[in-house]
Formats: C-alpha cells, structure tokens, sequence
C-alpha cells in the first residue's frame, strides 16, 4: 500500500504478497515479450517484402463483379503502398484490369482488398498479383 | 433528486453556485483533455468504420471506469457509491455533449451525414472526453475552496491500496494511450523501428516510468519507507504498472482496429510503442492524481 500525506507518499514496508505475485507475474510477461522480440530481432531479419495474393471471393455486385483478395505478407519486412493488379483473360487476350493500392502490408500480416470488374471473371482466366510496392 | 441519491445532504444545502461551477469545470476538463482527438481526422474516421461491438465494449467499459474513478477524484468528494454513480453519468453526458458540441462547431458533423456516422463519430470521443470531465475537477479545480492543499486536505491525506495505484496507472496510461492509439503514426512507426528499437523502448520504458515516480523530486513524488530497498518499488509498481499499460495499450490497438490481420511480432512492436507514451501517463498519474 501507499500512504498519501500531503504530497509525500510513502510505500509501506509490508507489503502484502498479492504485490510479490502481481510484480513477478508481470516480471514474466515483460521477459516473455523480451524474448519474443529478441528471437525476431536475430532470426528473422528479411530487407524485403514477400508478397502473395489470392482470391477470396468473386461476387455479383450492383456496380458490376466484385473480387475480394487478400495479399498475404510471408517475410518479416513490412511493405507499404502495395499496388495490385487484376487482369481477366478471354484467352489469350486480355478483356479488362483494374488495379488498387493498399496502404501496408504488415510483416508476417495480411491485407484484404478488392477489385471491381465490368466482366464476369467466373469462368474466364483471372490473375492478381502485387506489382509495385514502397518500403515504410 | 437529491434527496434520494444523496441521503446526508438536504434540499437546503444545495448551492447551485457551486454545482454550476462543478458542470463548467467539467465541461473545461473535457475539452482540454478531448480536444487533441477531437481535431484528430482517424478519430472522425473511427467514427464511422469502427466495429460497433467495439465501440459498445470501450463505451460500456467506461462506466465503471468512471465510477471508480468519481470515487477518487471526481466533481466533489463522494461518500456513496450511489453519489460516485451519480457523478459518473454527469461526467458521461458532459463528455458527449463537449464532444457534440466540438464536432458541430468545426463543421465535422454537418446535418447531411446520416444518424449512424454523426453517433458513431460522438460516442467515440465522449469517452475520452467524460474522463477529462471527471478529472477537470482534480486538476482544474477543487483547491480554492479547500484552502491550501497541502494542509488536511481529506482527499489528499489518505491511504492508496495497492489495486488503486494501478488503477490510477491504467487511468494515466488509457489517457495518453487514446490520444494517440488511432493515429497512423503508431502503425507506422512499428514498421519502421526494428525489434532492437522495440527491445531499447521497453527497458527505456520501464526505466522513465520509475525515474518520473521515485526519482524526480516532483511534487507527489513517492518515496519508499526508511530501510525498504529500492527495488521492491521496482517490482511491485512499476513492472506490473507498464504490464497494465501494455494490456491497455492492446485493447486501445484492437479497439481502433490496429491489430486486425498483424503478424504477432508486429502487433507487439505496436503495443510496446503505444506502451511508452502509455508508461509516461501512468507515471504522471500516480504523481498527478
């Protein structure tokens, strides 16, 4: 406890063991995240992005074909301003892109976007990938 | 009313006066502690796009949060919990009204958007607002009538237990951590730093936090007892202190959808970056309140 007279405050000397428990609990959580951050601090120190993309979903919308994907980051770096590109194919020519920036991908995170297509991309070929990014 | 909610003191005691004096220095600790996120342009946004599950979470968590605090420090010195009660909703409804107010005076609610938008974007700021409101009379007010305060003051000359230390910790930390948790700066910093800064920041953390308390002769500076070593202080406040602003810190990070689809490692570096600002309340808060 801790007495409050004017504006001296004194910690008492006996202090209760709730105190003992809740200050060595709380020493083992920051050591815990002490060695979560150390362990990614040696070990997985990647100077670039590594990014995926793939489709969640296609979706009849009032606007026209709705593709939700999703870019998934597999290294440690994170990227910013990641452009994506979708393109739907009528084999083998190119029928329509469209294209969207995102603003982070975080590492080891994931991001969710979409892209809205005129034609319907069920059934053609469709291909979405990251063509551009920024480092934060 | 107020001889059912405050059973000791009578309709004749009553000084409006002094009540009035109480609401304004509510609504003045309302602004001058909600005003920077007022004019913060992800808290309109929030506003908005924010899970309502969410948002009724942080608003619902508010209440006894407020009632707890009414107890320590609120508009006057409260005897009952039906009066810390009483005072908390005051404070609620001030810190929606200041916030209301604000909104509408710098043309970000505007009568075109639809109820949905201007609720979500109010409700999301009366929280911080209803806190600067139970606190505007700790800080704003209160002496003048109490003489100096230094001199039997009986909110000042009394015993803490040790779960209101931490209280008043998470209160310090949830302060400064909403006035910057819905900012982008947090993410983006947490991109930019490496886990050697995160690593540096905790210890740095830790350290200002018990350096604020224990070691500056500020006013309200804790001291131990004569033959007491110096870290036990260590062990029993300040670890489980910045523990509490980093859980904090988390809630405001998710709250604010932060941590939505992040790696561990990042949402980490995220807590631990809010957790510094966090670790500086909190010690504020145990010299201040």
């Amino acid at each position: 406890m801790t007495k409050n007279t004017g504006h001296a405050n004194i910690e008492t000397n006996e202090p209760h063991w709730i105190e003992w428990t809740t200050g060595t609990l709380s020493a083992l959580v920051i050591l815990a995240v002490l060695i979560w951050i150390g362990r990614d601090a040696l070990m997985d120190r990647d100077t670039s992005p590594d990014l995926g993309v793939s489709v969640l979903q296609v979706e009849a919308r009032s606007n026209g074909f709705q593709v939700l994907f999703e870019i998934q980051n597999r290294s440690s770096q994170t990227a910013s301003q990641v452009t994506v590109r979708g393109e739907v194919f009528e084999e083998p020519k190119l029928v329509e892109a469209a294209e969207t920036v995102t603003d982070y991908v975080p590492g080891h995170s994931k991001a969710v976007g979409g892209l809205i297509f005129k034609t319907d991309p069920r059934g053609r070929a469709i291909s979405i990938r990251a063509i551009s990014f920024n480092l934060p | 009313m107020n001889n059912a909610l405050a059973p000791r003191s009578t309709a004749k005691d009553f000084d409006l006066g002094k009540f009035l004096a109480g609401i304004a220095r509510g609504i003045a600790g309302a602004l001058l502690f909600a005003l920077p996120m007022l004019m913060t342009m992800e808290m309109w946004e929030l506003g908005f796009y924010m899970d309502r599950t969410r948002l009724l979470i942080l608003m619902v968590l508010n209440i006894p949060l407020l009632i707890v605090l009414s107890d320590r420090v609120g508009f006057e010195q409260t005897t009952t919990w039906l009066e810390a009660m009483r005072d908390a909703s005051i404070a609620y409804c001030l810190g929606i009204f200041a916030s209301g107010l604000i909104l509408v005076a710098i043309g970000v609610v505007t009568s075109d958007q639809a109820p949905h938008e201007i609720i979500g974007m109010i409700a999301v700021q009366s929280v911080p607002a209803s806190i600067g409101a139970m606190l505007g009379r700790s800080q704003l007010g209160g002496q003048s009538q109490q003489g100096d305060p230094d001199s039997g003051d009986p909110l000042r000359d009394r015993e803490t237990s040790y779960a209101g230390e931490l209280f008043l910790m998470a209160i310090g930390e949830l302060f400064l951590s909403l006035n910057v948790a819905p900012t982008e700066e947090m993410i983006l910093l947490s991109y930019k730093m490496t886990p050697w800064h995160a690593l540096l920041l905790i210890v740095a953390s830790v350290a200002l936090m018990h350096g604020f308390v224990y070691t500056l002769s500020f006013r309200g500076s804790h001291d131990l007892a004569e033959g007491t070593p110096s870290w036990h202080a260590l062990v029993r406040f300040t670890i489980p202190g910045y523990v509490i602003a980093g859980m904090i810190s988390a809630f405001c990070l998710w709250t604010f959808h932060r941590t939505d689809d992040v790696g561990a490692t990042q949402a980490l570096m995220m807590i631990v970056i809010l957790s510094f600002p966090g670790a500086i309340g909190a010690a504020a808060a145990r010299l201040i309140l």
